[in-house]
């Protein structure tokens, strides 16, 4: 069983904030969630069994630069920014 | 300290120096504007997916082979979930529990092996600017490949740590896969250190220093904290295991946050990248690429060459100094002169590391092998040698434009004594000082020798020389 302290860790570690009503709700989701992954947990599968899934491995790409995009495409969709950087609120 | 051991390992970041980052075509180009080296990959934009490069796989693999590791055949990237702003997606891609290389080693000069864990690739962060009560995001940096050398807590002393990772860096460099430059961040370093009392073989609650960018700070960080550490165990209180960063002003370490707060990384597989798979042909393969180790070739020119140590070292400080060293003396019967030409007249040329290390010099490996050459035939004298290479220097000329035939061939007996006299009668200020005791009075005399010889004349001989003359 999930707990409400094992949610609001996970609340807290995402920096979400939890309203009393949603944390029922959200520890019911879980627990759900979890037991179904149980489900798949089940089955007998290795490990290494899903080193090499639909037979594809080593998907790589050659080192050639591509140039980058400019900079209003990158930043327009920013809540906040100066001087071609974002902004965001001031963390230590 | 005497009754305390210092136990530590180190975690090394270093940025490869591929033309682009790990999952896109953005260039890695050190600086430029801020958020223009960015795409929609590496700002972390929902429903863009990473491509992994094959570069950075191949260069972690050499890096792997050049400190003796086992490579993984089967590896995989994972996901390391963290909620800061220089991590746009609030994960990390990174390897987990299979990283592409594990179990190495370096080798100290006291003949220890520092035992490297594990070696995998990852995504750089992008770099946060805080000011005017802000915090100001570039996303350049973000997406540039990393390795991370993490060590086994083998290191007994602050030299050990030192010289670990000075052989760590020369050993990329000469593989060429990043610059390590400690001062741009391309090489960062954090340090997990306890202490113990002598002959215990328990290890101490170790503390994390973060992000150490110079040998000095790590050495002072290092310094201070197994002192700290020490005062806390003899006033039985306890060290508590904590992430901790050096404060420069005032020389100490500081706690940044405890155990408490350790991260929950909550690492899981990345789905959107395939498994890695490295063939025995692709180890073969850059394997075969990889260049002499550095240290085994500072061992080759002290054998070989008689160079001394530190000579031989400091050819050895960059992949370019030790390649024109190589070119230049090709056939050559002494190597050591090349050394000191090097070592002497070239090095002084060049201003700072950064200098050194491209080795842009306007003598060509080629001319100086050239002069050399002359020397060994004996057409032209040690002196000579000097003083062209500086007009060589200044010129960018080849010696045989420099020395004409008639400088070629030395001075023969009779000539260097008529020169003698001619200088001795000429300066006789000098041969007096020089009779009353003042030595270097002879340097004048010397000097106009060589003067009237064009330098052609050997400067031992002629000393002799005037010393038998001025005494008889």
């Amino acid at each position: 069983m999930i707990t409400h302290e094992e949610i609001l860790n996970i609340a807290n570690l995402a920096k979400l904030s939890v309203s009393d009503e949603e944390l029922d709700e959200l520890t019911k989701d879980m627990s759900e969630i979890i037991g179904f992954a149980d489900t798949i947990n089940a089955a007998s599968a290795d490990a290494s069994d899903f080193d090499n899934i639909n037979n594809l491995s080593n998907v790589f790409r050659e080192d050639t630069v591509v140039p980058s995009y400019d900079r209003e495409e990158i930043l327009k969709n920013a809540e906040s920014q100066n001087d071609g950087y974002f902004l965001v609120r001031k963390r230590v | 300290m005497s009754n305390y051991e210092l136990v530590c390992g180190l975690e090394t970041h270093i940025e490869l120096s591929t033309k682009t980052k790990i999952f896109c075509s953005c260039t890695t180009e050190f600086g430029g504007d801020p958020n223009t080296h960015c795409c929609p990959v590496c700002i972390g934009l929902p429903g863009t997916l990473p491509k992994l490069n094959k570069k950075v796989v191949e260069y972690a693999i050499m890096a792997g082979l050049a400190t003796n590791c086992e490579i993984s055949p089967i590896s995989k990237m994972d996901r390391k979930n963290y909620v800061y702003p220089d991590l746009p997606k609030a994960y990390q891609i990174s390897q987990y529990d299979m990283p592409l290389c594990k179990n190495g080693y370096v080798e100290l000069s006291n003949g220890r092996k520092v035992r490297i864990l594990r070696i995998h690739i990852e995504e750089d962060a992008g770099k946060l600017v805080h000011q005017r009560g802000s915090t100001y995001v570039d996303y350049n940096r973000g997406g540039v490949p990393l390795i991370e050398i993490v060590t086994e807590p083998d290191i007994r002393s602050i030299d050990e740590a030192r010289e670990y990772l000075e052989k760590l860096q020369l050993i990329m460099r000469f593989i060429g896969i990043s610059d390590c430059k400690m001062q741009e961040g391309s090489l960062r370093c954090d340090v997990n250190i306890s202490v113990r009392p002598q002959g215990t073989e328990a290890f101490g609650t170790r503390t994390e220093i973060k992000n150490m960018n110079s040998f000095t700070h790590m050495a002072k960080a290092m310094e201070y904290e197994v002192n700290r550490q020490i005062d806390l165990v003899q006033s039985g209180e306890k060290v508590v295991q904590e992430t901790r960063r050096y404060n420069e002003e005032d020389d100490c370490t500081e706690s940044m946050r405890g155990k408490e707060d350790a991260h929950d990384y909550r690492y899981f597989r990345e789905p959107d990248l395939v498994t890695i798979q490295v063939s025995d042909e692709m180890v073969a393969r850059l394997r075969e690429k990889l260049p002499e180790p550095p240290h085994q070739k500072q061992e080759r020119y002290m054998a070989e060459y008689g160079i001394p140590e530190a000579d031989a070292q400091q050819l050895i400080k960059y992949r370019s100094i030790s390649e024109y060293f190589e070119t230049a003396i090709d056939g050559v019967q002494n190597p050591k002169v090349v050394a000191n030409c090097m070592i002497g007249q070239i090095f002084s040329r060049l201003e700072g590391d950064s200098a050194k290390e491209s080795f842009q010099v306007n003598v060509t490996p080629e001319n100086l092998n050239a002069l050399v050459k002359l020397l060994d035939e004996g057409k032209i004298k040690m002196n000579l040698l000097k003083a062209t290479l500086e007009k060589m220097l200044d010129t960018g000329k080849a010696p045989k434009e420099l020395i004409s035939e008639a400088d070629m061939g030395g001075v023969d007996t009779d000539a260097l004594k008529a020169a003698c006299e001619q200088a001795i009668a000429s300066n006789p200020n000098a041969v007096s000082d020089y009779l009353s005791g003042k030595e270097k009075a002879l340097k004048a005399i010397l000097g106009a020798v060589m003067k009237a010889t064009r330098g052609r004349a050997d400067a031992v001989e002629a000393e002799k020389l005037l010393i038998t003359l001025i005494q008889k």
